[in-house]
């Protein structure tokens, strides 16, 4: 086999398989934060920003925020493979990935500076 | 298919246009229109943890455009939305077990995607009510 | 409401189409005008209005929507049998492929009432009125209700639908076990109608680079064939992000499969064989 031949055989597979890895771990991830969310409801700015600054809380919405974002950029991937058929396949690849990436490190950056600040 | 070849040799036979929706399709439809609008509601997450960084008047602001009646309908669609990615994304994963390829299962599971949601998001929404309480 | 199998017909039909305008994305020369009305005499007690695609290629016109009146008192049960009667009634320049007439050959596959199957199973009975006749979609039309299948035929090849032996023949047969031929039932029994190929939409939108549920069906027959001793390229070759993976489970095929085959759950088997295949196992 050549290199050339492994990449294209990675390819697929794992697109493939990072997107049921991601999905299976959204899965806990997501149904904690929507149950914390319910939970939090009510409560007013400072008891969200000590929820938030629980090392738990932090490290699972880190993980949220770098799962979801994966999974999205893998998904929105699919859909643009599928409708998206000319030249205007490459720029509309890259920004959505740069997009999902810019939004996964701005989530990131709130959530620590929320850590840091208080 | 594209290309300037099939352009040349005649007209393509519709398809989308006249092909029966089947609750085959519709729900596989239904579960990539549902993972876009959660990515929505991914970016709407990223902007509420923005606010709660800013401070306390920026999280107020944004609380306040939570809890404007736009913006309640806005979180009951993102949360059905999501609801319904979860539990067809489930249905997928046990596909890629292979489990369930029986057409009278693919059906039925069909059909529980589409209860368990929306049994999902008012259970949700119930239980946002009362813990606001 | 739950489907048993693929020839058990809905109860009721919420929608008949998707909510698209009726010449949606469709190119210039593909767009649908209205079309000739072929009426039968007042004579007949029992008509039914067929509204069927016709496209004369020597006409150079748009492909047109022909309404014709059968008296279904004169013809068989099946729509076969009221295409034939049109032809040999009405118009004879309507044309369609057809053979067996008995759901085996698989060359009278279109697309009636918005669904994918035989013309030859489909009881007239069972069908809506007006009932629409259209060929399988999503393909070049050569006549009528006669799509181009070389593609299609170029994608089966391309899964070299063949034995590969490597050690020398026997002296007789290749033996194979009860329990390994069984694993071949519901996969050799496809008749290559493409009832499912031309029925996905990921085939409608990728058909030049997706091998199509069809196709692939006939990979996984190869691949689970225990004689086969050459899996590991069978699989190389359909480890492509479009190929194999432009499957996105939307299950189309097996729902309309006229002869109640599985080809979204053979797909599924071959993606599972690339994962083992890389190492993972989650049922020895």
């Amino acid at each position: 086999m050549t290199r050339r031949r492994e990449r294209t055989l990675l390819e697929g597979a794992g697109h493939w398989w990072r997107e049921r890895v991601t999905a299976v771990a959204l899965i806990p991830l997501t149904l904690w934060f929507f149950a914390s969310i319910i939970a939090h409801s009510a409560n007013d700015y400072s008891a969200v920003i000590a929820w938030l600054r629980m090392p738990s809380s932090t490290l699972m919405m880190v993980l949220l925020l770098v799962a979801l974002f994966y999974h999205t950029a893998l998904g929105l991937q699919t859909i643009i493979d599928d409708y998206v058929h000319s030249a205007r396949k490459v720029p509309a690849l890259i920004i959505m990935r740069l997009g999902c990436l810019a939004l996964a490190a701005a989530g990131t950056f709130a959530v620590l500076r929320i850590v840091v600040r208080g | 298919m594209r290309g300037s070849m099939q352009e040349k040799y005649g007209p393509t036979s519709p398809n989308i246009q006249i092909y029966r929706p089947q609750l085959t399709s519709v729900l596989s439809i239904a579960n990539r229109i549902s993972g876009v609008v959660t990515s929505v509601g991914a970016v709407g997450l990223v902007l509420w943890l923005l606010a709660a960084a800013a401070g306390p008047d920026t999280y107020a602001f944004a609380r306040w455009l939570l809890s404007s009646s736009l913006g309640q309908i806005g979180l009951l669609i993102f949360m059905f939305a999501f609801f319904l990615h979860l539990c067809g994304g489930i249905r997928h994963l046990i596909w890629d077990a292979v489990y369930g390829f029986d057409l009278s299962t693919i059906y039925a599971s069909g059909w529980v995607v589409v209860a368990a949601s929306v049994v999902l998001t008012v259970a949700a929404w119930i239980a946002g009510l009362y813990a606001a309480s | 409401m739950i489907i048993r199998s693929s020839n058990q017909l809905p109860r009721f039909v919420l929608m008949k189409r998707f909510p698209v305008p009726r010449n949606f994305g469709l190119n210039s020369r593909s767009r649908i005008e209205p079309g000739r009305s072929w009426p039968v005499s007042g004579k007949a007690k029992r008509i039914k209005t067929f509204n069927i695609y016709r496209y004369n290629p020597d006409l150079g016109r748009n492909p047109t929507l022909d309404r014709f009146e059968v008296d279904l008192d004169d013809c068989g049960p099946m729509v076969l049998d009221a295409l034939i009667w049109i032809k040999n009634k009405v118009d004879s320049t309507l044309a369609f492929r057809y053979s067996c007439r008995e759901g085996v050959c698989g060359s009278c596959a279109m697309n009636i009432d918005g669904t994918n199957w035989l013309a030859c199973t489909r009881f007239i009975s069972e069908t809506e009125n007006p009932i629409a006749i259209y060929p399988l979609p999503s393909l070049r039309i050569i006549k009528d209700l006669v799509p181009d299948l070389k593609h299609l035929w170029a994608q089966y090849k391309e899964v070299q639908p063949w034995l590969h032996s490597k050690t020398p023949e026997p002296e007789k047969e290749r033996l194979q076990s009860i329990e390994e031929r069984r694993r071949l039932d519901g996969y050799y029994e496809c008749i290559l109608c493409f009832c499912c190929t031309s029925g996905c939409p990921s085939y409608w939108w990728n058909g030049d680079r997706f091998l199509g549920p069809a196709a692939l069906l006939h990979a996984w027959r190869w691949l689970t064939d225990s004689r086969d001793e050459a899996p590991g390229e069978r699989l190389n070759s359909l480890e492509d992000p479009f190929r194999l993976y432009g499957c996105r489970t939307i299950l189309n095929c097996t729902r309309t499969c006229p002869k109640g085959l599985n080809p979204g759950k053979a797909i599924a088997e071959i993606k599972k064989k690339v994962m083992e295949r890389r190492g993972l196992r989650w049922q020895e």
